[in-house]
């Protein structure tokens, strides 16, 4: 307590008399970026890595690309101690790096993101557990009138995650996205001003499982909003069942947006997950069913 | 344990001077000779000894153990004439006493306001009155406002120009306990924290207690504003009228048979505004208003009897389509009613007991694209209280109370027509505490204090030790110190910029309520009749503080616990006030140097360093702060006031770089991602904005009176900025300024009858 009170005593005298800044404000540093999404089920899909540039800078993504790093993704055992399998990436293009590999991503089964650099001594890390794959089923018929009182309804078996719920993100994406196809909410937000590709693929956001009735069978029940459907005629509904790094990267990048009960003007890092760089190592299991919203007469 | 023990023997010293030589004694009520308002914190002194006292909430007082004789009985108070009255008294006499206090204007036909600046009580350590004549004289933003007055006071800051908000010494709003008549007021404002729901003609009383608050109150960690709205006139039948730019009030008061009402009704007055704007422009609101009633009855059955009702009730309402199949309604706000039997037992015991109920609510819904999302959410605070003050003799004054109630939180979210989020939550709470006003000798006052919180969600029982002291080395110097802990049970979920969704939040098990300790020096000294200088120093420090986390986007299936960020906190300061009551020119000077910090894990880190979490200012930290309140009276009819503030800009989190997130396979467009350092490391461009009015007194057409009131707010048309705003747009992003109010106009016209 009495060395608190000295301190405080001493900044006093300081800031008063000498107006020392007590909480300077730090400079930009250079980060590595990776990014790179796991599907269940699916091959292996590409890393993407660059680098940070300053806030005042204009953003060309060919000149924050990294061309000189060495990735690899390991795939772990059931214990998640020792290294199953390896899949070595060769740069495809610009901060683009591929694998070979005809792998395909096993649900429930954890991955590591190992990222060095020609060029440097630093190495980027990443673990991604994979969400438990799971099935959709779209119980209203192919054709939907928009906005009739019964609304979409899909059937999802359970995804598994360790720990914790499920965490889902639903996607409606039109499949022919012409403006005169926007249903009318959507068309004002075009008259204002917004683009039409803003809305072609339409996210819910983070939904938690808890969410839905579970049926006797085990499988969850949700309805679509029809605030989701941003354009009349094919469409597709994507669930999506995310793991700890793409929820923790996509709830904290959507507070940076404003919106949240931090004051104006508050901005917080986006949480990574990811040692010695930033960016999303994450993983997903999905599907897709498809529907078609008629007009409504 | 030796804290424990203190108090205890303090506690029970006053009962060792009972069998004292026969003495004699004085009391009563204090209030306006013209309209019976009872006066709080007045000051009552026997001239020539070192008996004095000042009057309670209730305007009463009690000096106690005189020896018998003549004196000469003083009373003073602000704004009024001070009264002087021989009285004899007798060994063993009791004196009842009531006293009139006539107001200075009245018999006055100087210009010149000569006024006794001889406030014992406004100047206790941490303690902050607002003159009710100041809250209507000062520019104001389109209304009159009492928490607009508030922020002028050394130590309080306003969050922006749109928040009403009280940012007192380094807290957040919801540490201000806020009281109106006794019953908490759980979300005190009009048009979503733009304005304070008290109507100021309802307001008789504004008392800040801005730290190091005596034992007689709690539940909160930082401070407590205290309201209390007029008696009505005990003489004779008056009102006003007025209108305004934003808003018109009307309000009316007199007596009956026993006692005395008052009533008092605002409304905004925007729908002709709106209507107009209607015309030419789209996006413009349906229905946009608020409307508050406040109300209160008083009985005086018989000299040691008084009962009273009071109420407020008050609404906002919004209905704005603002696209095309789109539209957001809401309805917030408070009621209140408290009834309050105030009770002499005897010349040295006094008491009140009041029972409380206390309503906040807000219903909001949107619904896009026939797409409905509703919340309704309700708190119901129903107390019993009651306080005995007990003065057994002159060196001690003791007082005790108890506050007990039941507390029902209720939020429910539908989306889409499912139920989406529900919680009902009730608790019991319970506060006892103990108190006792001790004159060691002639210099040199202790107060030792001790409250019991309980709280039923989680079980938590809290002891929260007051102490404070005051040594008056010469009549004009009073030195004083006051070291409290600090319990709080409650949270409030609100974004600065928005206050209609307020939502609060309890203890539960898992979540701790918060505590903080307070350490106040200060030294005030009135260095020539008419002029006060104050000086206090504070550190603070706040524990265990739960904040709903603002990460997490959807409450379903989560642990209550889970909610939260758990954080940690201190703030210290120094405040400065220059006044001047005596004169043309009255006023004051306030400067504020202050530091406020908070500290959760995982927020704050270093990338790449998620456990190195670090302090970080709140946004409305502010280095210094400087405000002038003047007022000038020019001739007998015309007055002028000026208020200007200057103040360190606000913290803001600069953004030091950006990348983007190309592939998230969800989103059709690549995410902005920010790249920041420390937060709120940076500073906004200083905050600096005069604002000047005038105000004509007259008659309407010998009806009453009648005054004019001609304001211009922020006169040289400052554009402060109240954030940044960054345009991903643009390549390389540009920075918008987000400014705060220009140069405003504003006029009204009322009249007194």
């Amino acid at each position: 307590m009495i060395t608190h009170l000295k301190t405080i005593s001493i900044a006093f005298v300081c800031v008063i008399l000498m107006g020392c800044e007590l909480y300077p404000q730090d400079e930009f540093e250079e980060d590595y970026v990776v990014e790179s999404y796991l599907v269940a089920n699916r091959t292996l899909p590409q890393v993407r890595i660059s680098k940070t540039v300053p806030v005042d800078q204009e953003y060309n993504y060919r000149d924050a690309a990294v061309n000189d790093a060495n990735v690899e993704v390991r795939l772990m055992d059931q214990s998640g101690e020792e290294v199953e399998q390896q899949f070595q990436y060769g740069r495809q293009s610009d901060g683009v790096y591929v694998t070979n590999s005809p792998h395909k991503v096993l649900p429930q089964r954890e991955y590591q993101l190992h990222v060095t650099f020609s060029n440097s001594d630093k190495e980027v890390l990443g673990t991604t557990f994979v969400p438990g794959d799971f099935r959709s089923e779209n119980m209203s018929g192919d054709t939907v009138p928009y906005q009739d009182p019964e609304q979409v309804t899909i059937n999802t078996t359970k995804s598994f995650y360790p720990g914790r719920q499920s965490f889902f993100i639903f996607t409606v994406e039109a499949l022919e996205p012409e403006e005169e196809d926007l249903t009318p909410f959507y068309a004002d937000q075009v008259d204002n001003d917004a683009e039409v590709n803003d809305f072609y693929s339409n996210s819910s956001g983070i939904i938690n499982e808890e969410n839905y009735e579970e049926n006797e069978d085990g499988t969850l029940t949700l309805r679509l909003p029809w605030l989701a459907v941003a354009f009349y005629e094919e469409n597709y509904i994507i669930a999506s069942a995310i793991d700890d790094n793409m929820y923790d990267f996509y709830r904290t990048q959507d507070v940076q947006g404003g919106g949240s009960t931090l004051p104006p003007g508050e901005l917080q890092n986006v949480i990574y997950n990811l040692e010695g760089g930033i960016g999303v190592f994450g993983s997903m299991a999905s599907d897709t069913v498809r529907v078609f919203f008629s007009r409504n007469q | 344990m030796r804290t424990f023990t203190i108090v205890a023997i303090l506690l029970f010293i006053p009962f060792s001077h009972l069998l004292a030589q026969q003495t004699a004694s004085v009391s009563g009520y204090v209030s306006d000779s013209q309209n019976g308002e009872t006066l709080i914190a007045a000051n009552v002194a026997l001239e020539g000894t070192k008996k004095g006292t000042s009057t309670n909430t209730s305007g009463y007082y009690t000096i106690t153990n005189v020896q018998p004789g003549a004196y000469n009985l003083v009373v003073s108070y602000i704004g009024y004439q001070s009264y002087s009255q021989k009285v004899s008294l007798e060994p063993g006499e009791n004196l009842r006493l009531d006293i009139e206090l006539t107001p200075q204007g009245v018999q006055m036909d100087e210009i010149v306001v000569e006024s006794e600046v001889d406030k014992e009580e406004q100047r206790n350590i941490g303690v902050a009155q607002v003159q009710t004549e100041l809250i209507k004289e000062v520019p104001s933003v389109f209304e009159a406002d009492v928490f607009r007055s508030v922020q002028l006071l050394p130590g309080v800051k306003a969050a922006s120009d749109f928040s009403s908000g009280l940012y007192i010494r380094g807290g957040s709003p919801d540490q201000t306990l806020i009281l109106l008549d006794r019953t908490t007021v759980y979300n005190p404002t009009h048009f979503f924290g733009f304005f304070s729901t008290f109507n100021p003609d309802a307001v008789k009383d504004v008392r800040l207690y801005k730290g190091g608050y005596p034992a007689e109150y709690g539940g909160r960690l930082g401070s407590v504003l205290t309201i209390y709205n007029k008696d009505g006139n005990r003489n004779e039948f008056s009102g006003s009228a007025s209108v305004g730019l934003l808003a018109s009030r009307f309000s009316i008061e007199g007596p009956f048979k026993k006692g005395s009402y008052m009533l008092a009704v605002r409304r905004s007055t925007l729908e002709p505004l709106l209507a107009a704007l209607r015309q030419s422009q789209d996006n413009i609101p349906e229905s946009f208003y608020f409307l508050d009633l406040n109300g209160k009855v008083n009985v005086d059955a018989d000299p040691n009897n008084k009962f009273s009702l009071a109420f407020y009730s008050g609404i906002d309402n919004l209905l704005f389509p603002f696209s095309e199949d789109a539209s957001i309604k809401l309805n917030y706000g408070n009621q209140t009613v408290s009834s309050t039997w105030t009770h002499i037992f005897s010349n040295k015991v006094f008491s009140h007991f009041t029972v409380t109920g206390s309503r906040y609510f807000n219903f909001p819904s949107f619904n896009i694209a026939t797409t409905p999302f509703e919340r309704s959410n309700n708190i119901y605070d129903f107390s019993v209280k009651g306080d005995i003050e007990y003065h057994p003799n002159d060196r001690h004054s003791v007082s005790t109370g108890i506050w007990s109630g039941i507390m029902t939180l209720k939020v429910q979210d539908t989306f889409d027509g499912e139920d989406t989020f529900s919680s009902r939550i009730q608790s019991n709470y319970l506060s006892v505490y103990a108190q006792d006003e001790w004159a060691i000798t002639n210099q040199l006052d202790l107060t030792a204090g001790l409250r019991l919180n309980g709280f039923s969600e989680g079980n938590y029982w809290k002891l929260a030790p007051r102490l404070s002291l005051e040594y008056r080395p010469i009549e004009e110097i009073r030195l004083q110190a006051a070291y409290g802990r600090y319990n709080q049970f409650l949270t409030l979920i609100s974004n600065e910029a928005f206050s209609g969704f307020d939502t609060w939040l309890t203890t539960d098990n898992g979540v701790q309520p918060a505590y903080g300790d307070q350490y106040v020096l200060g030294a005030k000294t009135q260095p020539w009749e008419g002029y006060g200088i104050d000086m206090e120093l504070y550190y603070r420090t706040m524990e265990d503080l739960f904040d709903l986390n603002p990460f997490i986007p959807d409450v379903a299936g989560l642990d209550y616990a889970e909610l939260f960020r758990f954080g940690t906190g201190y703030a210290y300061g120094v405040e400065l006030k220059f006044e001047r009551q005596i004169g043309r020119l009255t006023g004051f000077m306030g400067y504020t140097f202050s530091v406020s910090r908070r500290k959760y894990p995982g927020f704050n880190t270093p990338v790449g360093k998620p456990q190195n979490a670090r302090f970080f200012p709140p946004k409305y930290d502010r280095k210094h702060d400087v405000n002038l309140v003047m007022n000038y009276r020019l001739s007998e009819r015309w007055k002028a006031s000026a208020v200007f503030n200057y103040s360190t800009g606000q913290a803001y989190t600069k953004p030091l770089g950006r990348t983007l997130a190309f592939d998230y396979p969800t989103e059709s467009q690549p995410l902005d991602v920010l790249v920041i350092g420390k937060v709120n490391a940076s500073r906004l461009p200083a905050y600096h904005r005069l604002d000047v009015g005038f105000t004509r007194s007259g008659s309407f057409f010998g009806l009453g009176d009648a005054q004019w009131q001609f304001q211009l707010i922020n006169v040289y048309s400052r554009r402060n900025i109240w954030f940044y705003n960054y345009d991903f747009d643009e390549n390389p992003i540009e920075r918008e300024d987000v400014t705060m109010l220009p140069i405003l106009p504003n006029i009204s016209y009322t009249v007194n009858f």
